[in-house]
C-alpha cells in the first residue's frame, strides 16, 4: 500500500483533509447519539400499558349544579353503559394509564412513618375494574361486590384490600412469587393495613416518565364524585363506533353536567408519547440530512480533487498505474481521512454522551454503538468516494503528454 | 467594478451548478435547522416579564417531611400549604403578594341554547394584576376588600369575553360559573407571558387562564384544584376542612420586593414565621426558606425542557457540518482555479481585487443560503408544530428578533465559511503555480 | 524492438477528423537511438503515445519486442508501460504534491517492488542524475533542469529497455539541455533503445538515425548523418 506517499501528499493539503475528517467526526457524534436516543425512545414507546388499549376509551363528566348527586349519577351511568350493546364493561376510575394525571401513594411492608416506602399509582375501581381494563390476574382473586366501598370527595382513608401489579410485588418483597404474596399485608399512609388479595401481570402507572412506572395498585373504591371519568371497554373493533354513541348517551341522560369529548386509549398513548415520537422523528430527519450532506460533501470534494489531479492521474497511468491502482489510490486516501474522522468522532460521540448524561440525565450510551457507528461512517465514506474514484480511472494516460 | 464581480460570480456559480446548489442547500439546511431549534430554546428561556422579573419573587418554605427532603438536592417544596399561604397573606409583609392556584370552572351561558362548558381558571389575590402587569381591555382587577368579603367577582380573558359577550365591554355584567353568579370587574387584553412564569408546576408553556377569581372563594365555594397536590403526611380526618388544614402543598406564592432591603426584610419575616411555627410542632426540617426572582425561578423549575437543551448542541453541530461542507467545497473550487488565479495575478490583478472577487462569490452563496435558511426556519417551526401540536403551540412563533438573528447568522456564517477559501485563493503564488505546471 | 506497419490514428471531434498518423510504418532495432523530427502538428507526439502504449491506434499493426500489442487490454498495457518503457516529457510531469523521492518511487510501487529494493533504486538513479541530496524537495523547489533530471531518474528507475522522450530539452536553456542530452546518451550507451522527439536539429544529430515526420507520415530517414534516403509512406 502506498500509505506513506499518500500521507505525505495529504499533509500538503492538510486543510482539505481536516475539513472532511471534522465533518465526519461531527456527523458521527450526532448520528450515533441520535440513533441511540431514537432507539431508546422507541423502546419506551413499545412498553405495553397492560390494559387492552385497542378496546378502551375514556370519557369524563362533571356535574355543575349545587344539588348534583354524584352517587346516583355514577350508578345510573354505569348501569346504562354496561347494558349498552357493543360495550363489554365499564368502570368509574380516578386515573387513566399513560394520561399523565393520577394519584400515587407510598406502600410499605412495615407500619410506621420511618419505614421505607414504595411509590405506587392508585387506580380506584369497583368489581368491574379488572374486566374493563382487561388486565390479567396471575394470582389471588378479583374484587367482589362485597369488597367495594364508596369513595366521596371527603373520604381520606383507604380500603383494606388491594390488587397490585407484579412489579409492585417485586418492589415490596424483592424475590417473592406472586402466588405467595396473596394474603400478605402492606401499609398505606404509614400505618393503614391493606391486604393483597390479587396480583395482575402488568398495569402501568399514568406517568410514562416515572422510573417506577410499572408499580401500581387497584383498590375497591367506587367513585361517587360529581366529576368522574369512565373507562369503557367495547367489543373488539367497535371502539371508534361506540365513542360518539356513548358521548351522546351520557349527555342526554342528565343535563345537569357537562360531558367532555371521549378519548381512545390510542389517542392517550399518542399524546403520552408525543414528545418522544416527535423527537425521534426530528432526530431521524437530522440524521438523514447530516448523512446526505456529508456524503454529498465527500462526493463533491473528491470530484474536485479528481479534476484537479487529472494530469497527475495521467502521469501515473503513463508510468504504469493500472485502473485499479488509481481507484485504490483514491479509496486509500479517503479511507485515511475517514479513519481520522471516525477516530475523532468516537471520542466526540462519547464526550457528547457524557455531557448528556451529566447535564441532562440522559441514558448512558452502550459502548457497542461507537464501533458500529465508526463502521457505518467508514462505509458511507467509501461509498461516497466510489463515484469520483471511478471517474478518475477513466482519465486516459495520454493526458500526460497532451495537457499543459 | 462590483457589477463585474457579481457577473464573474454568477458565471462561476453556474459553471459548477450542482456544486453551488449543494453549497447553498448545505448553508440553508444548516441555518434552517439550527434556527428552528434555537427559536424553540429562545422562547423557552426567554425572560417572560423583563420589566419586573427582578422584583417578583417566588416564595418557598421548607414544610416538608423531616426524614426526607422534597428534592434530592435539598431544595424546599415548590408550593405552599394552605395554612402557610393564608398566614403569609395575612401578614402582608411584602409590597405586594399573592397566593394562587389553578382551577377549572363550568361556565353556564345565559343563552339556554348554548351548552355549558369548562373554562380554565386561576384563583388569586387582588395584587395579582398589579404584580404581573396584566393589560386590561376593560375595567380592572378587584380590590383587597373583595378578597376579604368573599365577593364573587371575576376577570375574564379577552378570548372568554369575546365568547361570552362578543367582545363588548362586559364590566358589571353577571355570569354563572359552577352555578354561582359572578360579577365581571375587568377584561384582560391578550396576555400570554412565555413561559407562563407565575405557575410552571404544570405545563409551563400553556395558555393563560380564561377566568380569574378571588382566592378566598377556593375555600368558601370549594373550587376544584387544577395542578399538582403533594402530601408527605396523611390528611388528618375527613372532609374539605381537614384537607385545607393538612400539610399538603398545592399553592403558588409570589411576593413583589422592590429592592434588596425589602428582600432581606422579607426573608427575615419568613424565618420568623417558620420559627414561630416550629414552636407549634410544624416545620421540623432545618430553616430553608427561599425567594427566587422570575429568572432564577425558571432555572430552579427547569422550565427549559431537557430535550430542547439536548437539541441545541445537536443543531449547532449540524450547522458546523454544513459550514465545514461549504468551506471544503469552496476551497476545493477556488484552489481548482489556481491556474486562472495565477494568470489573473500575472496579468496584474491585485490581491485585494481577487479577494473582493471571490468574497463576492462566497457572499452570493451565503446570502442565497441565508434567505432559503430563513424560509426553512419558518417551515421547520411549522413542522415542529405539526409534530407536537398544542404541546408547543406557543413555542414556535418566529418573532422579529429571531428572523433578524437568522439572517445575521446566515450572512455571518457563510461569510466566515467563504473567508478562508477566499484568503487561500488570493494567496496563491503565481510563480509557484506556473512553475509546477 | 519496435515494428509498426501501416499504423493510422484518426482523432474525431464533433466538427473535424484529424488524421494524426497516416499508414505509418517504422522499424526500430533494439539498442537504437532514433531522433524524431518534423513540423508542429505532424504527429510526433501521437506516434510517441502509440509507441508508448498511452494511446491506441485505429489501423495497422504494432509489435513491441516481438509482441503484437493491438489485442492487449488496459491492464496488460499498463504493465508493459511500467516494466519496459520509460517516459521523459517536455514539461517534466512531476507530481507536484510528492517530493522527489516519492516521485521516482511512483512507477516502482506499481511494479510491486519491496520497500528496500525501491529505496535502493531511488538512491541509485538520483546518484546517476546527480541529485542525491534533494530527496525531500518538492518539484516546485527545483529548477527546470533539475526537474527534468528527476523525470529522467524516474524513467530510469525501473530499468526500462525502451525510453521515449518528447522534447526533453524543449523547456531548457541550451547548456542545461546539453547536460540532459549527456544523460540520455549515457543511457543509450548502457544499452537502452531510445526514441526522442526534438525540434533541435543539433541534438537530433547526436542520434544514430533521424526520422522525419510530416503530416502523419515518415518522410525521410537520416542514417546517423551519413547521407539520406527517401522513403515514401504508403499512398493516402
Ligand atoms: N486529442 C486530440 N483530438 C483531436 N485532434 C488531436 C488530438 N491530439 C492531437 N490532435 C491533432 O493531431 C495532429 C498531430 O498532433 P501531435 O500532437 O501528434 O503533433 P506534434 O507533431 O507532436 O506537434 P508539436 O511539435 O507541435 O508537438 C495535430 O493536428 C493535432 O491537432
Ligand atoms: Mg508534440
Amino acid at each position: 500500500m502506498e500509505i506513506g506517499p499518500i500521507l505525505r501528499a495529504m499533509t500538503r493539503n492538510k486543510i482539505g483533509a481536516i475539513l472532511i475528517a471534522l465533518q465526519i467526526a461531527f456527523t458521527m457524534t450526532v448520528v450515533v447519539n441520535a440513533y441511540f436516543m431514537i432507539e431508546e425512545r422507541m423502546r419506551l414507546m413499545e412498553r405495553p400499558s397492560g390494559v387492552v388499549e385497542d378496546q378502551l376509551f375514556h370519557i369524563s363528566t362533571r356535574g355543575f349544579t349545587p344539588d348534583f348527586n354524584g352517587k346516583v349519577s355514577v350508578q345510573d351511568d354505569l348501569a346504562l353503559l354496561r347494558q349498552t350493546p357493543g360495550i363489554v364493561d365499564a368502570v368509574a376510575i380516578n386515573a387513566i394509564p399513560l394520561s399523565g394525571g393520577g394519584w400515587s401513594m407510598s406502600l410499605q411492608v412495615e407500619p410506621g412513618d420511618g419505614e421505607q416506602g414504595h411509590g405506587v399509582a392508585i387506580y380506584m375501581v369497583d368489581d368491574h375494574g379488572l374486566d374493563t381494563l382487561g388486565v390479567e390476574l396471575i394470582a389471588g382473586r378479583d374484587f367482589t361486590p362485597a369488597d367495594v366501598r364508596e369513595r366521596g370527595p371527603a373520604t381520606s382513608d383507604w380500603p383494606d384490600k388491594a390488587i397490585i401489579s407484579e412489579a409492585t410485588v417485586k418492589a415490596l418483597w424483592a424475590d417473592a412469587n406472586p402466588l405467595e404474596v396473596v394474603g400478605r399485608t402492606a401499609y398505606i399512609n404509614d400505618d393503614e393495613p391493606v391486604t393483597i388479595i390479587g396480583v395482575v401481570e402488568k398495569l402501568q402507572a399514568p406517568w410514562n416518565g416515572w422510573t417506577t412506572v410499572e408499580q401500581s395498585m387497584l383498590v375497591p373504591d367506587k367513585l361517587i364524585w360529581t366529576g368522574v371519568r369512565y373507562m369503557v371497554r367495547t367489543e373488539p373493533g367497535r371502539r371508534d363506533e361506540m365513542m360518539p354513541i356513548v358521548e351522546e348517551l351520557l349527555a342526554r341522560s342528565n343535563n345537569q353536567r357537562i360531558v367532555r369529548a371521549p378519548e381512545s386509549m390510542a389517542e392517550t398513548r399518542a399524546r403520552s408519547y408525543a414528545l418522544d415520537s416527535g423527537l425521534a422523528k426530528i432526530l431521524g430527519v437530522i440524521m438523514a440530512m447530516l448523512v446526505s450532506i456529508t456524503s454529498l460533501g465527500i462526493v463533491g470534494l473528491a470530484s474536485f480533487s479528481v479534476r484537479r489531479r487529472t494530469k497527475q492521474i495521467g502521469i501515473r497511468r503513463a508510468l504504469g498505474a493500472k485502473k485499479r491502482d488509481i481507484l485504490r489510490y483514491f479509496l486509500v486516501e479517503n479511507f485515511m481521512i475517514t479513519t481520522l474522522g471516525v477516530v475523532l468522532g468516537a471520542v466526540m460521540t462519547v464526550g457528547f454522551n457524557v455531557w448528556l448524561v451529566q447535564a441532562l440525565n440522559f441514558p448512558k450510551i452502550d459502548w457497542l454503538y461507537v464501533p458500529i457507528g465508526m463502521l457505518a461512517l467508514w462505509l458511507i465514506g467509501i461509498i461516497a468516494v466510489l463515484g469520483p474514484a471511478r471517474r478518475a480511472t477513466a482519465v486516459p494516460p495520454a493526458v500526460a503528454t497532451r495537457t499543459v | 467594478m462590483l457589477g463585474y464581480y457579481v457577473r464573474l460570480a454568477a458565471i462561476s456559480i453556474r459553471e459548477n451548478a450542482v456544486m453551488s446548489l449543494l453549497m447553498i442547500t448545505a448553508v440553508a439546511v444548516g441555518i434552517g435547522t439550527c434556527m428552528t431549534i434555537v427559536t424553540v430554546n429562545y422562547i423557552m428561556a426567554k425572560d417572560p416579564i423583563p420589566q419586573k422579573s427582578e422584583v417578583l419573587y417566588a416564595v418557598q418554605l421548607d414544610s416538608w417531611n423531616p426524614n426526607d427532603a422534597f428534592r434530592d438536592d435539598g431544595s424546599p417544596p415548590d408550593q405552599l400549604t394552605y395554612t402557610d399561604a393564608l398566614a403569609l397573606m395575612d401578614a402582608r409583609s411584602a409590597f405586594r403578594q399573592t397566593a394562587m392556584v389553578g382551577t377549572s370552572l363550568i361556565v353556564q351561558p345565559d343563552d339556554p341554547d348554548s351548552k355549558p362548558f369548562q373554562a380554565s381558571g386561576r384563583a388569586a389575590y387582588a395584587d395579582f394584576f398589579a404584580m404581573f402587569d396584566t393589560p386590561f381591555l376593560f375595567g380592572s382587577g378587584w380590590d383587597a376588600d373583595a378578597d376579604r368579603r368573599l365577593e364573587q367577582v371575576v376577570v375574564l380573558s379577552r378570548e372568554m369575553n369575546d365568547r361570552l359577550f362578543g367582545g363588548e365591554n362586559s364590566v358589571g355584567e353577571n355570569i354563572t360559573l359552577g352555578s354561582y353568579d359572578y360579577r365581571v370587574v375587568g377584561v384582560l387584553d391578550t396576555w400570554q407571558p412565555m413561559p407562563k412564569f407565575y405557575d410552571v408546576t404544570t405545563g409551563p408553556f400553556d395558555k393563560t387562564e380564561d377566568v380569574f377569581v378571588p382566592f378566598s372563594l377556593v375555600a368558601s365555594l370549594q373550587l376544584p384544584r387544577n395542578g399538582n397536590t403533594n402530601c408527605w403526611k396523611p390528611v388528618d380526618g375527613d372532609g374539605y376542612e381537614a384537607f385545607l388544614a393538612s400539610e399538603c402543598i398545592w399553592i403558588q406564592f409570589w411576593a413583589e420586593l422592590r429592592n434588596d432591603a425589602e428582600k432581606r426584610e422579607y426573608l427575615a419575616f419568613l424565618d420568623n414565621y417558620v420559627n414561630d411555627q416550629k414552636s407549634l410542632g410544624r416545620f421540623a426540617r432545618p430553616l430553608n426558606n427561599r425567594v427566587n426572582d422570575v429568572n432564577e425561578w425558571m432555572d430552579v423549575m427547569r422550565v427549559v425542557d431537557s430535550n430542547a437543551t439536548m437539541m441545541l448542541p445537536v443543531s449547532i453541530m449540524f450547522l458546523t457540518v454544513c459550514l465545514l461542507n461549504t468551506i471544503g467545497l469552496l476551497l476545493a473550487k477556488f484552489l481548482g482555479k489556481a491556474p486562472e488565479i495565477a494568470l489573473r495575478r500575472a496579468l496584474g490583478a491585485s490581491k485585494r481585487a481577487l479577494f473582493v472577487q471571490y468574497l463576492v462569490e462566497s457572499g452570493c452563496i451565503g446570502v442565497a443560503g441565508g434567505v432559503v435558511g430563513v424560509v426553512l426556519t419558518w417551515l421547520g417551526l411549522r413542522g415542529i408544530e405539526a409534530l407536537f401540536g398544542d404541546l408547543v403551540e406557543n413555542l414556535v412563533q418566529l418573532d422579529l428578533v429571531m428572523v433578524t438573528a437568522a439572517v445575521v447568522l446566515a450572512i455571518v456564517s457563510s461569510m466566515a465559511a467563504g473567508l478562508y477559501p477566499t484568503w487561500r485563493a488570493c494567496n496563491i503564488e503565481p510563480a509557484a503555480q506556473l512553475k509546477s505546471q | 524492438m519496435l515494428s509498426m506497419k501501416n499504423v493510422s490514428r484518426i482523432y474525431r471531434t464533433d466538427v473535424v477528423q484529424t488524421h494524426a498518423l497516416r499508414n505509418l510504418s517504422l522499424e526500430v532495432e533494439a539498442g537504437e537511438f532514433v531522433a524524431l523530427v518534423g513540423p508542429s502538428g505532424s504527429g510526433k507526439t501521437t506516434f510517441l503515445n502509440i509507441a508508448g502504449l498511452l494511446e491506441t491506434f485505429d489501423d495497422g499493426s504494432y509489435q513491441l519486442d516481438g509482441r503484437d500489442v493491438a489485442g492487449l487490454n488496459d491492464n496488460d498495457r499498463s504493465r508493459l508501460r511500467n516494466e519496459k518503457i520509460g517516459f521523459i516529457f517536455q514539461s517534466f510531469n512531476l507530481i507536484p504534491e510528492l517530493n522527489i523521492a516519492d516521485n521516482i518511487d511512483v512507477p516502482l510501487r506499481y511494479r510491486g517492488f519491496a520497500a528496500r529494493e525501491r529505496k535502493r533504486r531511488v538512491d541509485r538513479v538520483l546518484e546517476v542524475v546527480g541529485l542525491g541530496g534533494r530527496k525531500k524537495h518538492l518539484p516546485s523547489q527545483l529548477s527546470g533542469g533539475q526537474q527534468q533530471r528527476v523525470a529522467i531518474a524516474r524513467a530510469l528507475a525501473g530499468d526500462p529497455g525502451f525510453l521515449l522522450a518528447d522534447e526533453p530539452t524543449g523547456n531548457l536553456d541550451s547548456s542545461t539541455a546539453a547536460g540532459v542530452m549527456e544523460l540520455i546518451n549515457e543511457i543509450h550507451r548502457n544499452g537502452a533503445t531510445i526514441i526522442m522527439v526534438t525540434h533541435d536539429l543539433e541534438l537530433a544529430a547526436r542520434a544514430e538515425r533521424i526520422v522525419r515526420l510530416s503530416d502523419g507520415q515518415v518522410v525521410l530517414l537520416d542514417e546517423g548523418g551519413e547521407g539520406s534516403e527517401l522513403e515514401n509512406g504508403a499512398a493516402v
